[in-house]
């Protein structure tokens, strides 16, 4: 189970972008999470992964409260979540080739024994090829970067899956290509995912569940589309 | 070879014929971006430029403005016309200074990718768009209004006169881009995010020009937010300009556009009627076909593989390796014919439609001539 | 709309097409010819040899300070007040000084030692300043703003001051000027360092290193630092030709290098009387000696410059 409950967080103490918000994903239940872009459900996807401090709530994570988040969260509680990014180019470090960049949570953890057959497991499946592995992020496309960014997010086996507008910037054979990936993992571990995206269409058919951002509990900040933070 | 029609039909403001890019890379060896591409662009009318990232439908549109990086090289024709009698460009060799001075802005206003790189943080909406007007000389009507206040006694106020037909001309190419006045004295940060991509489009509308050309316009927007852009992209295009729109976002091209250009591995694959591709019979080019049945309305499935590598293209059909329909004929790389590069396309419309179909015969005429 | 290719055929055969006449279907055939975009090219040109020009000199220059030392002594005491003052001629090139000595060969031994210092002092400058900046930057918190109020005091004292008053605690010498340009120079390294790192530690490929296990170190060493390292090592190339204006700077006043020295600063500085009695080559040559060398470097600092930023790196559009 994976609970977020009363979060309010933000980048400044005075404005915060998420208040009061409250979503639970059951194990191995898919959510998705609907706004329109610029809403703060971003920030409610980083906080669920223990990437971004709150400024009040909590996340309670298989029973277990999170007593803190980025390092300060233990790093068996950070690795239990695979969080995959809107933009690729963003979420890669340039300087690792493919191949190095899948396998470098298990480096990080310790097992650099089994990064080669790990990549050599992950990328068939997530549909690279050999030759991409080995090329730097600035020599593949978006769409292969966020083939190889996903690889990343499962390769430690997370028991939970934060996809934050992960399709957004791929064309659609791309998006239905990743999904599918997401789904098999799920499908062999029984992972819990939280989607955050902005296309109700495309959340709909992936998930279990589908919450609006303005449905979620104590967000009286929604900006209405079209409409400025300033013309509030 | 004779004309089918005795209406004359409206000049196209752009025509893009047999146009490839191809990047040196080190080594000597060449990338080939883009190749062969022929399309035209009437007034009045959308074409949407479809495909995945990577398949060389930026490079296309970098081509046309002649903003691709030094090591690249070109071939073809892309022709930029006008309406009022001043010379076409030739987009394709015009130089630097050209492209800059009376293409870009003028003839040619790009819709940009992301707004809110696009704007300068630390400027209103107004300053930049009357620096704009500025720099543009004004637009269409704002010399006229300068020059009717400007008579007798405006030897003095000229000054005073020109600011305000400036604030004018800006004021009307927001308003042509259905940006609200009141919020014109704003920061860039202080738009949402379909506020800003008017902000973009008003920038792109000041000079005026013939041929808009939107680049990804839809690329993070959630979907009220595409409606939105892409109806307001849709109404310029109403008043007369052409609408070169590139996306890989399907669903803002069906709502969009007149025509459909598919690309895959840097070749226009298909170019259709926009209605039958996204109605029935469909998409004839089977990439084209599984690119609209990954959509999650539709089938939700991937066509299964990888796109070819641009450097390392095969003889034949590119899209071979991934084909459900593929057999040997494929190792011949198809021509294309009727708006169709494929051996084995799937039915057309039927035959009734012909006339409608004089586009694709057009195209294929123009190659075989 | 749907008919306009036929119109426009002519029109765009009309056209000054850059190769194959168009709609002729011979562009992908083997005679294609391919068109650059003027301009384009005549840029990169120039930006080439600015690079190769830039290059050249800065070998020239370490060839010489290395080379020339070994075939020619540097006599201080070869003072031959019979020879002062001469003007360039073939047998001194650049003239002697106001006491009869070959000026090419002390402004050789003058860079030489400019060189040093500015090298020693740039690296340890930036070595400095990337270390605090960086761990300003990825610890945050107070340790951050203790260690940036601290580069604020020290950028508070005019920094030629304080170089002064670092010289004045110990004998003239060599090491003495590099620590005092040294411990005047990493501030403004270590504000660079620090935002690369800020800017860095919000990216989203952080936030996935963090989600994958990486610990606190693993994060600086492997994902931070590598990003901040070539803005460093640029850094220290621009430090270089300061550091070396700033050795000169303190000879001339004569708090730097001892008078014997063959210094750029204090031949400069010894020129001065020559030049009222109309000796312009004392003041000329050493002072070129300053510039051309630092100007090279300058050169190539901002090729490398253009070199790491992200836009330029990719040479395929995709």
């Amino acid at each position: 189970m994976l609970e977020l409950r009363d979060i309010t967080a933000g980048y400044e103490r005075r404005r915060p972008v998420v208040s009061g918000v409250s979503l639970t994903v059951a194990p191995g239940e898919s959510v998705g999470l609907l706004g329109p872009s610029g809403c703060g459900k971003s920030t409610l996807a980083r906080v669920a992964a223990l990437l971004h401090r709150p400024d009040a709530g909590t996340v309670t994570v298989d029973g277990v409260a999170a007593p803190g988040w980025r390092h300060r969260a233990p790093r068996a509680l950070r690795t239990s979540f695979g969080v995959v990014f809107q933009q690729p180019r963003l979420s890669a470090d340039p300087r690792l080739r493919l191949a190095d960049l899948i396998a470098e949570p298990l480096r990080a953890t310790g097992r650099r024994a089994q990064a080669s057959a790990a990549v050599a497991e992950l990328a068939p499946a997530v549909g690279l090829t050999a030759d991409l592995l080995t090329r730097r992020p600035h020599e593949v496309s978006d769409g292969q970067l966020q083939r190889a960014c996903l690889a990343r997010a499962l390769v430690l086996e997370p028991r939970w899956l934060i996809c934050d507008e992960m399709t957004a910037m791929l064309d659609a054979s791309t998006t239905a290509a990743l999904v599918a990936v997401v789904e098999a993992y799920r499908a062999r571990t029984g992972a819990g995912l939280l989607a955050v995206g902005h296309d109700r269409t495309l959340l709909e058919r992936w998930c279990d569940r589908t919450v609006r951002w303005s449905d979620l509990a104590g967000t009286e900040r929604v900006t209405a589309p079209g409409e400025g933070p300033a013309a509030a | 070879m004779t004309a089918p029609r005795t209406t004359a039909p409206p000049a196209p403001v752009l025509s893009v014929r047999e146009l490839s890019v191809r990047f040196r890379m080190r080594g000597g060896h060449h990338v080939r971006a883009v190749s062969g591409a022929s399309f035209d662009l009437a007034p009045g009318s959308c074409l949407a430029l479809v495909g995945e990232s990577g398949c060389g439908k930026s490079v296309l549109a970098s081509a046309l403005l002649g903003l691709l990086p030094g090591n690249a090289e070109t071939s073809g024709a892309a022709h930029l016309t006008a309406a009022d009698g001043a010379p076409a460009v030739e987009l394709l060799t015009a130089d630097e200074p050209l492209l800059a001075r009376t293409v870009r802005g003028r003839r040619i206003g790009l819709v940009p990718q992301s707004p809110a790189a696009h704007l300068t943080p630390v400027r209103t909406i107004r300053a930049q768009l009357e620096e704009t007007v500025r720099e543009l000389g004004g637009g269409p009507a704002a010399p006229a209004a300068g020059a009717a206040r400007g008579t007798s006694a405006a030897r003095r106020p000229g000054r005073r006169a020109a600011r305000e037909a400036l604030r004018a001309a800006a004021e009307r190419a927001a308003d042509r881009a259905a940006f609200p006045l009141d919020h014109l004295d704003r920061y860039p940060h202080q738009l949402s995010g379909g506020l800003a991509q008017r902000a973009a489009s008003a920038l792109a509308l000041v000079g005026d020009a013939r041929l808009l050309l939107a680049d990804e316009p839809t690329t993070g927007l959630d979907r009220d937010l595409v409606a939105r852009t892409v109806d307001a992209l849709r109404a310029h295009a109403d008043d007369g300009r052409a609408l070169l729109m590139i996306t890989h976002d399907l669903a803002a091209a069906e709502r969009i556009a007149d025509h459909v250009a598919v690309m895959y591995a840097g070749r226009i694959v298909e170019h259709a009627d926009a209605a039958t591709f996204f109605g029935t019979p469909g998409p004839r080019h089977p990439y084209a076909r599984g690119l609209l049945d990954a959509l999650p309305g539709r089938a939700f499935a991937p066509i299964p593989g990888l796109p070819p590598e641009l450097g390392a293209l095969p003889d034949g059909c590119a899209f071979a390796a991934r084909c459900p329909r593929a057999d040997a004929r494929c190792a011949v790389r198809p021509e294309p014919s009727d708006g169709v590069a494929c051996h084995h396309p799937h039915p057309g419309p039927p035959p009734a439609d012909a006339p409608e179909k004089s586009e694709e015969k057009g195209d294929r005429r123009a190659r075989t001539a | 709309m749907a008919d306009s290719h036929t119109s426009t055929r002519q029109e765009a055969t009309a056209a000054p097409g850059p190769g194959t006449a168009p709609g002729t279907g011979a562009a992908l055939a083997p005679g294609v010819t391919w068109h650059r975009r003027p301009g384009t090219g005549h840029r990169r040109r120039t930006r080439t040899v600015r690079v190769w020009v830039s290059a050249g000199l800065v070998a020239a220059v370490v060839l010489a300070v290395l080379v020339v030392p070994l075939l020619v002594p540097l006599d201080n005491q070869s003072v031959d007040l019979a020879r002062k003052l001469q003007a360039p001629s073939l047998s001194h090139p650049f003239g002697t000084d106001e006491v009869g000595r070959d000026l090419l060969l002390r402004c050789v031994y003058g860079l030489r030692v400019s060189l040093l210092v500015g090298v020693v002092a740039a690296l340890v400058a930036v070595g400095l300043g990337t270390a605090v900046g960086a761990l300003a930057g990825a610890l945050g918190g107070w340790a951050d703003r203790a260690v940036m109020r601290l580069v604020d005091l020290f950028s508070s004292v005019p920094h030629l001051l304080l170089g002064i008053f670092i010289v004045a605690m110990f004998r003239p010498g060599v090491w003495p000027v590099i620590l005092s340009v040294a411990l005047t120079h990493w501030l403004s390294t270590a504000r660079i360092v620090r935002a690369e790192v800020l800017s860095l530690r919000s990216r989203p490929h952080i936030d996935a290193a963090i989600s994958g296990g990486a610990s606190r170190w693993r994060v600086a060493v492997r994902h931070l630092l590598p990003g901040v390292l070539p803005q460093a090592g640029l850094a220290a190339v621009l430090m270089v030709p300061h550091a070396i204006w700033h050795e000169s700077a303190l000879s001339f006043l004569g708090l730097g290098l001892p008078a014997h020295e063959a210094s750029l600063g204090i031949m400069v500085n010894a020129a001065r009387g020559s030049l009222l009695a109309g000796a312009w080559w004392p003041t000329l040559f050493p002072g070129l000696f300053l510039i051309v060398p630092t100007l090279a470097l300058a050169g190539l600092a901002g090729a490398w410059r253009e070199r790491i930023n992200p836009r330029r790196r990719s040479e395929l559009m995709l």
